[in-house]
């Protein structure tokens, strides 16, 4: 059998727990640059928030309701996230685990006997919450695709099913497809749906009956095939090994405001291409392409949000490198290539791909021969900026009063990452 | 001590490292003698977070708890995965309000305790008492 443990509204739940006066009143997050709402609590659906619900117009609404709004706080929720995982290996077991995303975990339930799922899914969800203060919710089924139905179908009746909901019978499988609708099942996008649906198919129980030539023919396919497996109990997505490393690392933000010279841009992309280096270099990799994009700013503020023109360009590097120094230099040429003046700019991001282990570099005859002193230097300014303060030490292309900078006015403290962030008790 | 890490079913600490992590002189001449005996020295990880996921750290802000040594400014070490029981130092919720306090608990009856005169107990019924953690260690500078 297969799990899914999957965090409820899980930013909401983090601000939650060192703010306990927002305990039962409706919480929701905001987007990076304070954009629009990301993640709600089941009380702030109930006041009517749905989904990427830009915040500027809802702002009156949450004044009035006394509804918790927080900025996204990536690296308390990153630290929560790790601490649940951790929760997670040490009942069930180190390998049987795979982190699928931030608060979502597959676990590989094979060596558990049948009987015993309903009592281990109690002990993981009572476990995490009492460790961690996270409430999460399980499902539990023959394949991944079937866990993710029993998963939702527990969110949706938390107080019955106690977030937790096994199917260990043909006969439960066959009530929960029945009662998913097909635009629900894990797996199919919203376009898909739209055309299952037109096909006279609506619930997951409909496509369970399709054949595997409608599913070839309709579905793209293999993937088709493998999700018809999927919902028959039959395993068609196997666990994944852990990622060992990323095949592509990106830093991107939107700006607290728009941007119009081509210095600040090139601040901006310095300082992203920095805190990409120092996401690499944390993974010992070095990096052979380096893509730069920047994207205008749209024009009108509009619903639904429709984004700006992108301008974007990439160049490989003459050897991988995890320097900042030479990824700033690239970086910034790429830049000034792609950069039109007289345009309004709200968002920049910096992308390497086609990493390579750092101790493997291979040699390159035309390049002189060592970077180790720059490899020293790089190490020296992470750990200085690791271990103090973000940021302490820079390379002076990435600016230094960052008037750029994200807007995050809702920013709660960094509690469990930060020794001067501490949460205050009385 | 061997014996009981084996057998029990909590949590192993903080204790990632492997042999390599293990400092050696690097001697070129001789092999220093004491490599045969390097330890990995001493960890405060180790002593004061018994369980990484449940601990969290927090900063004391009153006077309630300066009778049992507890002093504004002052990081207290909490675990979440310990039960919280008669006489435990713990983090209480209290309307909204995180607060520090010895848990007394007589004929049933819970109560949370100020070790100060200049603060009165707290008597909560079950309901209203949330436990956020007990506090296990605290760091004060001298």
């Amino acid at each position: 059998m297969r799990a899914i443990v999957d965090c409820n509204s899980f930013y909401c739940s983090c601000e939650r727990l060192f703010r306990p006066e927002f305990e039962n009143k409706p919480v929701v997050v905001l987007s990076n640059n304070d954009g629009c709402i990301i993640a709600r609590t089941d009380e702030a659906k109930e006041v009517g928030f749905s989904m990427a619900t830009p915040y500027y117009m809802v702002s009156d609404i949450i004044k009035k309701n006394g509804v918790g709004v927080f900025s996204s706080n990536y690296n308390f929720y990153g630290d929560m996230s790790r601490r649940v995982m951790e929760t997670l290996k040490h009942v069930v077991g180190e390998d049987i685990v795979e982190v699928y995303s931030i608060d979502e975990a597959f676990l590989d339930l094979t060596s558990f006997k049948n009987s015993d799922l309903n009592s281990l899914a109690f002990q993981l969800r009572t476990t995490v919450e009492k460790w961690t203060g996270i409430q999460v919710s399980i499902g539990i089924a023959p394949t991944k695709t079937l866990a993710k139905i029993a998963n939702k179908i527990a969110k949706n009746n938390k107080e019955k099913s106690g977030c937790i909901n096994v199917l260990d019978s043909p006969r439960k499988i066959a009530a929960a497809l029945k009662s998913i609708p097909i635009d629900e099942l894990w797996g199919v996008g919203a376009r898909y749906a739209e055309k299952l649906k037109e096909l006279g198919i609506d619930t997951g129980w409909d496509l369970y009956n399709v054949s595997e030539e409608f599913a070839r023919k309709h579905l793209g396919g293999v993937v088709g095939v493998r999700l018809i497996k999927e919902l028959h109990g039959e395993e068609g997505l196997i666990m994944e090994k852990p990622l060992i490393t990323t095949k592509m690392i990106s830093t991107t933000r939107r700006f607290g405001r728009t941007v119009t010279e081509l210095e600040e841009i090139k601040e901006a992309v310095a300082a992203y291409t920095s805190r990409t280096a120092e996401k690499l270099r944390r993974q010992h990799c070095a990096a052979s392409i380096i893509n730069v994009f920047i994207i205008a700013n749209e024009e009108k503020k509009t619903y639904p949000y429709k984004p700006g023109d992108t301008f974007s360009t990439q160049i490989v590097l003459p050897s991988p490198t995890a320097l900042t120094n030479e990824l700033i230099k690239s970086s910034l040429s790429l830049t000034e290539k792609i950069f039109i003046p007289g345009r309004k700019y709200s968002k920049a991001g910096v992308i390497i791909s086609g990493l390579v282990p750092d101790t493997s570099i291979q040699a390159n005859l035309f390049n002189a021969p060592s970077k180790n002193a720059g490899r020293y230097l790089m190490d020296m300014v992470d750990n200085i900026n690791f271990g103090i303060r973000k940021d302490m030490v820079k390379f002076a292309s990435s600016g230094v009063d960052r008037s750029w900078k994200m807007r995050q006015e809702f920013l709660s403290p960094r509690y469990t990452t930060r020794w001067d962030e501490l949460c205050k008790v009385h | 001590m061997e014996q009981e890490q084996l057998y029990s079913s909590s949590y192993k600490g903080s204790k990632d490292y492997t042999q390599w992590d293990v400092p050696v002189a690097n001697a070129t001449g001789f092999g220093a003698p004491a490599d045969d005996y390097a330890e990995k020295g001493i960890d405060l990880n180790e002593q004061l977070v018994k369980n990484k996921p449940a601990t969290f750290f927090m900063r004391i802000n009153s006077d309630a708890m300066v009778g049992a040594g507890i002093f504004k400014g002052d990081v207290a070490i909490v675990d979440r995965s310990i039960t919280a029981t008669n006489g435990k130092i713990i983090i209480a919720v209290v309307d909204g309000e995180m607060l520090i306090r010895r848990l007394e608990i007589i004929n049933g009856k819970k109560k949370l305790v100020p070790a100060t005169d200049k603060l009165s107990g707290i008597s909560i019924d079950d309901m209203d008492l949330k436990i956020w953690g007990v506090v296990t260690y605290v760091i004060h500078s001298v």
